[in-house]
């Protein structure tokens, strides 16, 4: 064996046995069951589990609203991204370094400290609020509303899609914009038909990225849905954490990962569908 | 009548500034959280509300006496520098040798190497506390390091991976052909030249778990609960303590700071 493998292993190890193999155990105890009254695992395999969570309608609406929330999460980020990104890497000028360099600030802070601001923010006697009272305007309730948990979705994982379409879009030639302009193009079809189709690794990546942030976070809808709308995310921290149903959250987790999953395969082979068609 | 030429300029004109316009509302959605958690850090009162009646450094004052939040910052901090050492140590090696020497499969390891990136936390999570449980590692200190180890690791690894690419390997053969030992190479040679893709994942390991809230908040227990599963329980629970406003506050200072140096001297944004 060559030494030069021997400096890999360390780190293998780490990702192979503490990161991948508890996948395995996961899909396994999602087939087991709880002995009755107690925490201890049941002998032998069963799909209780899985019956229980498709036939109590409360789960499949949890995750329907989850895909729901992530769908439209997804769609907002591309939607305020896409200007940004093409700023940033087109306009920006000297402003460039401090624009992407705020754009990291929530991505590594994670969601809790935003949420707390957030929660801040939205509160009944927060910014928001207490600045439509100064002016005299209706106060209006954010938190705890499927609204305040998107405008704290999107502000923690804006930066997921701004960051991929920074990437894609600074590759593109400069005078792309001025090339397709002085051939009479419109500001909307230089939009439409030369760099949203340039851009589109980007925004596959980063809609990717946003999608599976969004369907598995759980701190933000759980402070900013105040404990009252149930997410995948809330739901299986609450069964594994406080329940302790842990063979249940496994197959809750099971499920997610299957559709984040599938998602994953559809969007590449969709996108390598797409190139074929490109190349002919 | 306006020509057609002055219609034009108005409306690139328009757009432009459109442009700029929503620039200046999207960070303004995304800075928002963050101002306002500055500002209320330094609201006098027990219950932040705004406007503001007095501003005051109380409850930073608070935050620095209180044994409580000093021993979870400690916590945190111990966690975040085991952690983020051993991951760089690991994932330097490791890029290291799938840039230098591209073995067989390299594609495939890097692909495990890069996984806590593509698959959920919150799911790994769920599974590492039942086998945490089944080997006694819940709430221990060695527990925690190694699932915070875990999630750092891709982050040192692709950061490293990508600033062995860019040093030329035509340094470390020539100080080799001149009779220089691997260790001084390592020493000599590789190490500066690598030293901005340390410092940079270095400070993305310690940050990235010095804030992670999703695999702590099952693992780590009464003993060992760090900052932000403190902070967590409290914002699920009773409600917001303004002592940790002033903390959260710092943190986020520390990492705007951070940021800012680091894209400005170490192209942060292009490395993650």
């Amino acid at each position: 064996m060559p030494p030069s493998i021997l400096l890999l292993l360390p780190a293998l190890a780490l990702s192979a046995v503490v990161f991948l193999a508890p996948f395995v155990w996961l899909a396994s105890t999602s087939f087991r069951t709880q002995a009755e009254g107690s925490l201890l695992l049941a002998d032998g395999l069963s799909f209780d589990n899985y019956i229980r969570l498709l036939a109590d309608p409360f789960f499949l609406e949890v995750l329907l609203r989850t895909l729901a929330y992530s769908v439209i999460t997804t769609i907002l980020s591309l939607i305020v991204a896409l200007p940004v990104a093409r700023f940033i890497v087109t306009r920006a000028g000297r402003l460039k370094g401090i624009l992407l360099a705020l754009m990291l600030v929530p991505l590594v802070s994670g969601a809790l400290l935003p949420s707390l601001g957030m929660l801040h923010l939205m509160g009944p006697l927060g910014v928001v609020n207490g600045a439509s009272r100064l002016m005299g305007l209706p106060t209006v309730k954010l938190l705890g509303t499927p609204t305040g948990i998107l405008i704290g979705l999107v502000q923690s994982f804006l930066p997921l899609m701004v960051l991929p379409l920074v990437n894609t879009l600074a590759r593109l030639p400069a005078d792309l914009e001025q090339a397709a302009a002085s051939l009479g193009a419109p500001a909307t079809a230089i939009w439409r038909r030369v760099i949203l189709p340039l851009a589109m690794p980007g925004v596959v990546a980063g809609s990717v990225l946003v999608f599976c942030a969004t369907f598995t976070s759980f701190v933000t809808p759980q402070v900013l849905g105040q404990g009252h709308i149930a997410t995948f995310g809330t739901v299986a921290y609450q069964q594994a954490g406080q329940v302790l149903d842990w063979p249940f959250a496994s197959a809750l987790a099971m499920v997610a990962l299957v559709m984040i999953g599938l998602l994953q395969v559809a969007i590449a082979i969709g996108s390598r569908l797409i190139r074929r068609q490109e190349a002919q | 009548m306006m020509s057609l030429a002055t219609t034009q300029t108005l409306v690139t004109r328009l757009w432009r500034g459109l442009h700029v316009l929503w620039i200046v509302i999207a960070y303004f959605v995304l800075l928002a959280p963050i101002a306002v958690l500055i500002l209320a850090s330094f609201d006098d009162g027990s219950f932040f509300r705004f406007p503001p009646q007095r501003l005051s450094l109380r409850w930073f004052e608070a935050a620095t006496v209180s044994r409580e939040y000093r021993s979870a910052l400690g916590i945190s901090s111990v966690v975040a520098v085991l952690a983020a050492t051993i991951a760089v140590v690991a994932g330097s090696l490791a890029a290291y040798v799938l840039v230098r020497h591209r073995p067989r499969g390299a594609r495939i390891i890097e692909a495990i190497l890069l996984a806590p990136l593509v698959l959920p936390l919150i799911v790994w999570a769920i599974a590492l506390m039942q086998i945490y449980s089944a080997l006694s590692l819940t709430g221990t200190l060695t527990g925690l390091v190694l699932a915070h180890t875990v999630i750092t690791l891709p982050y040192a690894v692709r950061i490293m991976h990508a600033t062995f690419e860019r040093i030329d390997p035509v340094f470390e053969a020539a100080a080799t052909s001149l009779g220089a030992r691997p260790f001084d190479v390592a020493r000599r040679i590789i190490i500066p030249l690598a030293l901005p893709g340390l410092l940079t994942s270095t400070a993305f390991s310690l940050l990235v778990s010095f804030n992670d809230v999703i695999v702590s908040a099952l693992i780590a227990g009464g003993r060992w609960m760090t900052f932000p599963v403190r902070l967590y329980s409290q914002l699920r629970g009773q409600g917001v303590d303004p002592t940790t406003l002033a903390i959260g506050a710092g943190i986020i200072a520390i990492i705007l700071l951070a940021a800012i140096v680091g894209e400005l001297t170490m192209k942060w944004s292009r490395q993650v």
